[in-house]
């Protein structure tokens, strides 16, 4: 069959597709029909020897026919509330012992540093100038306005910076774990060095004391599991790195991000949430300081509760 | 094949080709996309830079802007950031379809671990080792930057009467005779002359006329 011919049998079929492919004209049920008889004209068309032009039109035609057909998502409506109530505590609940690695490297280095600098506190040095120190140790003073701040920026202020700085350590933390996990043991070894001394520091002198440990009881149980389980997700992907098992390491690479998937999307939450706590909670000087532990104790607790307990019950 | 595509056979039974983009000119766009970010962040922090509340405002700005733009550019505009638009390319997922909120969520974290030690070493490394040029986010995600194609113009030869070959053409060489014609536009007219003298057995001519006489036959060809 003439070329010619062949162009002017299909027309009505190629520029019926591409309408519907440009928007101009709706998508109808017949459309995965139109689609196999598309690929049918391509079949034919190269088979024949048709031009070049009339074979890598029909190519790309069936190329963005493919992607229309096929990459529809699939719709699922009861995601997020499947993700919150099952999925997410589940998945950190199956990865426990790299929970507790990460839980062991991050408050083993906070207990030492702490204890070597409360038994020792010219090691403190060391680890930070003299005038960090002295800067933790004016921004937890008990007449400080806002405190943890240096006492001049808004809550809005440090919200937005707390979100970028704490949500992206997060996920840093996550990312480097593909070098076989080693950045990410750091990074959780380096926050908890960081608490351990400024910690212990501060619990010196007993007019910080209170007001440092007020400030940070609240949103340091959703920070800090919220780091845990993005450090969780780094060294599982570092893992399928260096242990792929039976697959090949590109595959166990691919299934480890499948399944670390929920988990680093809800450390990212739990940080927003801590970062949410930072700014409009722990640092408000209306609230006393016994309401504060309270209410930090219950958000310890529901933490706790929430990655034992939760998605356990079958539905 | 030879041309260095990717074939994707679906199951329809007709092969996909997709044609994997290279580690230059991912750099070039990822480098529009950077300097759009700095303009981004450089107006977001001269508009509302001065106040308390600004500062806030500002940390969310950077955030979302670092974090979710690729992300959202990927999935709602076909993976396709304005860097990658720029330069034709786009995201796909490794068996040929757009890229979802995971997918690209996952490369795009990676991108930090692709990043290190400095300046993207390890994705640069990670690409050069890698068959379809993926950076290691790329690898992870399973996904792949592709170069994006556009539906080609079909309609030429319109004012050129189609001839009839004395010579049975074989379908391998019309293709070659009519792919000719359809990049006559990039080639000096010196060099199709010359082209077209190669093929004095089947016209009997040489330079010019040889040339007419080859376009009327590709006419033919393709009508």
């Amino acid at each position: 069959m003439k070329q010619k011919t062949f162009e002017t049998e299909q027309a009505a079929l190629w520029t019926g597709i591409e309408a519907v492919l440009n928007g101009s004209a709706k998508q109808l049920d017949d459309f995965p029909a139109q689609y196999r008889r598309l690929c049918q004209s391509l079949a034919l068309a190269r088979q024949r020897g048709y031009s070049p032009s009339l074979t890598d039109y029909l190519q790309k035609l069936v190329l963005d026919c493919h992607r229309r057909l096929y990459g529809v998502e699939i719709e699922r409506p009861m995601l997020l509330r499947l993700w919150l109530s099952h999925t997410f505590p589940q998945r950190v609940r199956e990865e426990w012992r790299l929970l507790a690695l990460a839980s062991l490297t991050f408050f083993g280095v906070a207990l030492v540093t702490g204890l070597l600098v409360w038994f020792k506190p010219h090691w403190a040095y060391s680890f930070m100038s003299g005038a960090e120190l002295n800067q933790f140790h004016g921004m937890y003073q008990p007449g400080q306005t806002a405190v943890g701040r240096g006492g001049s920026e808004g809550d809005v202020a440090m919200f937005g910076f707390y979100i970028w700085n704490n949500v992206s350590i997060g996920f840093r933390t996550f990312a480097s774990g593909i070098f076989a996990g080693v950045p990410t043991l750091i990074s959780l070894g380096s926050n908890g060095m960081h608490l351990g001394v400024v910690g212990s520091w501060l619990s010196m002198d007993a007019s910080t004391r209170p007001v440092f440990w007020s400030f940070v009881i609240t949103h340091s149980s959703f920070e800090i599991t919220g780091l845990l389980l993005s450090g969780v997700a780094g060294m599982r992907l570092g893992l399928a790195l260096i242990h792929p098992g039976r697959l090949s390491r590109r595959h166990a690479l691919l299934a480890a991000s499948e399944r670390m998937f929920p988990i680093i999307v809800g450390a990212a939450l739990l940080t927003v949430l801590a970062a949410f706590f930072e700014g409009f909670w722990s640092a408000s000087a209306s609230i006393s300081q016994p309401v504060k532990f309270i209410v930090g104790g219950i958000c310890w607790l529901t933490v706790l509760l929430y990655f034992a307990f939760a998605g356990r019950v079958t539905r | 094949m030879l041309d260095g595509r990717l074939s994707l056979t679906t199951p329809e039974g007709v092969r996909l080709l997709l044609t994997p983009a290279g580690p230059a000119i991912r750099a070039a766009a990822w480098a529009l996309d950077f300097i759009v970010w700095l303009v981004i962040a450089f107006f977001g922090i001269w508009i509302f830079s001065g106040s308390k509340l600004g500062a806030g405002v500002i940390g969310l700005i950077l955030f979302v802007s670092y974090w979710g733009y690729p992300v959202i550019c990927e999935v709602y505009f076909r993976g396709r950031s304005i860097g990658k638009r720029a330069f034709g390319l786009e995201v796909l997922r490794a068996d040929g379809l757009p890229v979802g909120w995971r997918e690209s969520a996952l490369r795009n974290l990676i991108a930090v671990a692709d990043f290190l030690p400095m300046l993207y070493a390890s994705g640069l490394l990670c690409m050069l080792l890698d068959r379809r040029f993926r950076r290691l986010g790329d690898i992870v995600a399973g996904t792949q930057v592709v170069y994006h194609e556009k539906l080609p113009a079909r309609s030429q030869f319109t004012d050129v009467q189609p001839l009839a070959t004395s010579y049975p053409l074989t379908p391998e060489q019309q293709r070659i005779l009519i792919g000719l014609f359809e990049r006559e536009k990039k080639l000096p007219v010196e060099r199709m002359q010359e082209l077209a003298s190669i093929a004095e057995p089947i016209t009997g001519l040489t330079g010019a006329a040889s040339l007419a006489e080859l376009r009327g036959i590709a006419a033919g060809l393709t009508q």
